[in-house]
């Protein structure tokens, strides 16, 4: 399909305008999911925190850290959550769910601390880290790991998602604009043709030229204009053929 | 599921040919945590049914196969002899791997479907301590967990400690002996590898709780997560351990990590304060011979993974013959052959003529039948606790009386050490000659 030269730059105009618009929906999708999501998991984590440290105070009482760790190991199992500790209130640590060993981040950061953190631990990733007070901290601390890396695949897939759409959406929209370009302008490259044909002085009333005239556009118009214009006596002395005609004759 | 009458539980070709009967409700049906479905099963007039939920399969099989041979072989000798006032004792078996979340599904089946008389032999602190809740919600309906594979302390205290019975030493108790003994000969610096999980933490508080008492720390700690082959690699494990130069390592897991473990540590040079060789020490869970099995299996040099190796036990060395009881566990192993539940056992096992766990299994089920005996004629749940609180001074052979009340839930209360010698697990008596 030849696009015609006077609709090249609105077509260019046009994907770039698309391209526009998909850079600008991922960015606040991005933006949007990441807040969203992370929002919604630190809020999940703290709930979480807060029913691990609500259940625990028995537990801690009794000094039963099998039962401790019983119930953390439970709550390590949502998906979103990559670890759990739980610290005494003298920083000690008695129930985690670290494998092959407490990283020494965590070893290093303050045990009873309950801001959220982020973290970057080798080999295990990132993560943002709440803390929730047993017993107003008098019996220790939970605290509860969040991995970002996942919310960070969870928005990476919802943006991938609705980049797939939206690309099909512009070479869909692109082939079509290419297609209504080229319907608007075969009209005008019939008139063109036509009014070449006028200033040879062979076009006749027939074929292509007489649907051409019978057009009710813009088209149509101009053909008829030029018809009109052609069969003026001013049009048939400047008509080259005529001119070659005198200088013939 | 698999509903074994014991007096024709999956025996081999050389007790049916002696006039075992295959019993139960039918075809032994294989039920795991896959679940298959299966018939309802509720004990005749004339059984006992006891329901067990254990490993049979995956990575600790070993453990709920060989517990679960050592009590048929006794349930098997009172069946034929006519049962308990009558009844035989049913076995109805249930495969958790394992795993907590099958063995409370199975449990909840053994309760409600099954309607068994009490609940048996379970094995593991993870699936234990999941399964306890569980008791307490149905606790009108006086159903008791007996002798649990486990030396955890959940069973053992408030609030679930009045829903189970124990027969075994505690973690506490065996890790409090090994520090104990570690430190007297000088080892002082001792460090935990552990399951992350329950059980690991059970033994972990067991071990910190004795090192607080000598005014210790631990030396260092690692973790691994449950279910590792003995292919698993724990290298990561031994150099966190290495950074903290221990002079003992205890080793709270089951055989085929805690076997990984010993090879990797030998094998990267774990070295202690006290210069090469660090002794490693398991507990009576780990099962002594399934870690030794895989420990010198196919090796040439076996001696140098196993040779520092020190495991303790809750019940005496079944090598002892002049122990009335390991002479009556010899010669009923022998005698009924029990095999593994085969409908349930569907990896490949080699079960041991004798183990530490077949010999703890016998001795449940030997303390079992007493108990039962002592509920009399006409057999109600609502009767166990008090039967059981009539145990008192009960001979079981091993030369320690069992005695049992509302304040002693826990028969035994000895913890027997162990190394290896000769290829086989002996007692250790000289641990100054040994690992000092």
């Amino acid at each position: 399909m030849k696009v015609k030269k006077l609709f090249r730059k609105t077509l260019f105009g046009v994907l770039f305008l698309f391209f526009l618009i998909l850079i600008s929906t991922s960015l606040l999708w991005i933006r949007t999911i990441d807040t969203q999501l992370s929002a919604e998991y630190e809020t999940n984590s703290r709930s979480i925190a807060k029913t691990i440290a609500d259940s625990s105070v028995d537990i801690l009482l009794n000094r039963d850290l099998s039962a401790l760790q019983s119930l953390i190991d439970q709550f390590a199992e949502i998906q979103s959550i990559r670890y759990i500790y739980i610290t005494s209130e003298t920083g000690e640590f008695l129930a985690h769910t670290f494998v092959p060993g407490i990283p020494q981040d965590i070893l290093d950061s303050e045990p009873n601390s309950t801001e959220a953190v982020q973290r970057q631990l080798p080999g295990l990733g990132n993560f943002v880290e709440v803390g929730m007070p047993i017993l107003a901290g008098m019996a220790g601390t939970v605290h509860v790991g969040l991995d970002t890396d996942l919310v960070a695949l969870k928005v990476q897939r919802a943006i991938g998602q609705q980049n797939y759409l939206i690309s099909i959406l512009v070479v869909v929209g692109f082939l079509s604009s290419i297609w209504f370009v080229n319907l608007a302008a075969k009209p005008l490259g019939d008139l063109l043709a036509y009014a070449v044909a006028l200033a040879r002085g062979d076009a006749g009333a027939d074929g292509p030229a007489s649907k051409l005239l019978e057009r009710d556009d813009e088209a149509g118009h101009l053909a008829r204009l030029f018809a009109h214009v052609a069969r003026s006596p001013t049009a048939s002395e400047n008509r080259p053929d005529a001119d070659s005609g005198e200088s013939a004759g | 599921m698999l509903q074994t009458a014991l007096a024709g539980c999956v025996l081999s070709p050389a007790a049916k040919a002696a006039g075992a009967v295959q019993g139960g409700a039918g075809p032994a049906e294989a039920r795991s945590a896959k679940s298959l479905s299966r018939p309802s099963a509720r004990g005749r007039q004339d059984e006992i049914v006891l329901g067990v939920s254990a490993a049979f399969s995956g990575p600790s099989q070993g453990l709920g196969i060989e517990l679960y041979r050592g009590a048929s072989a006794y349930f098997e000798h009172v069946n034929r002899a006519g049962g308990v006032g009558g009844r035989r004792i049913v076995l109805k078996t249930y495969d958790d791997g394992y795993q907590p979340d099958p063995s409370v599904q199975n449990t909840r089946t053994l309760m409600l479907e099954d309607r068994v008389f009490l609940l048996f032999g379970y094995v593991g602190t993870p699936t234990v301590t999941r399964v306890l809740p569980l008791l307490k919600k149905f606790q009108d309906e006086n159903i008791y967990l007996f002798f649990p594979f486990t030396g955890a302390q959940p069973q053992r205290e408030p609030p679930y400690g009045d829903f189970a019975f124990n027969l075994r030493a505690s973690y506490r108790q065996e890790t409090g002996g090994l520090v104990d003994n570690f430190v007297r000969i000088g080892r002082r610096r001792i460090a935990v590898f552990y399951q992350a999980d329950a059980y690991g933490r059970s033994g972990w508080e067991g071990v910190k709780r004795a090192l607080e008492r000598h005014g210790l720390d631990l030396a260092g700690e690692a973790t691994y997560r449950r279910g590792q082959q003995f292919t698993s690699s724990m290298r990561e494990q031994v150099e966190i351990l290495k950074r903290g130069s221990p002079d003992a390592v205890i080793c709270v897991g089951s055989y085929a990590a805690c076997a990984a473990f010993a090879r990797d540590a030998v094998d990267f040079g774990l070295e202690g304060g006290s210069g090469p060789g660090v002794p490693m020490a398991n507990l009576s869970f780990v099962g002594s011979e399934n870690l030794l099995k895989l420990l010198t299996d196919g090796q040439e040099d076996s001696r140098r993974y196993t040779e520092l190796l020190v495991n303790s036990q809750v019940v005496p060395s079944y090598h002892d013959t002049s122990i009335p009881a390991v002479q009556e566990y010899r010669e009923m192993m022998q005698r009924y052959d029990p095999q593994p539940p085969q409908d349930l056992v569907t990896e490949p096992y080699t079960p041991f003529p004798h183990s530490f766990v077949s010999l703890e299994g016998f001795l449940n089920a030997k303390l079992m039948v007493e108990i039962l005996r002592r509920v009399g004629s006409d057999p109600k749940r609502s009767d166990l606790e008090q039967a059981v609180f009539s145990v008192r001074n009960f001979d079981l052979g091993i030369g320690e009386m069992v005695s049992f009340g509302p304040d002693r839930r826990q028969g035994l209360q000895s913890v027997y050490y162990t190394v290896v010698d000769d290829d086989r697990f002996v007692t250790l008596d000289d641990w100054e000659a040994e690992l000092g």
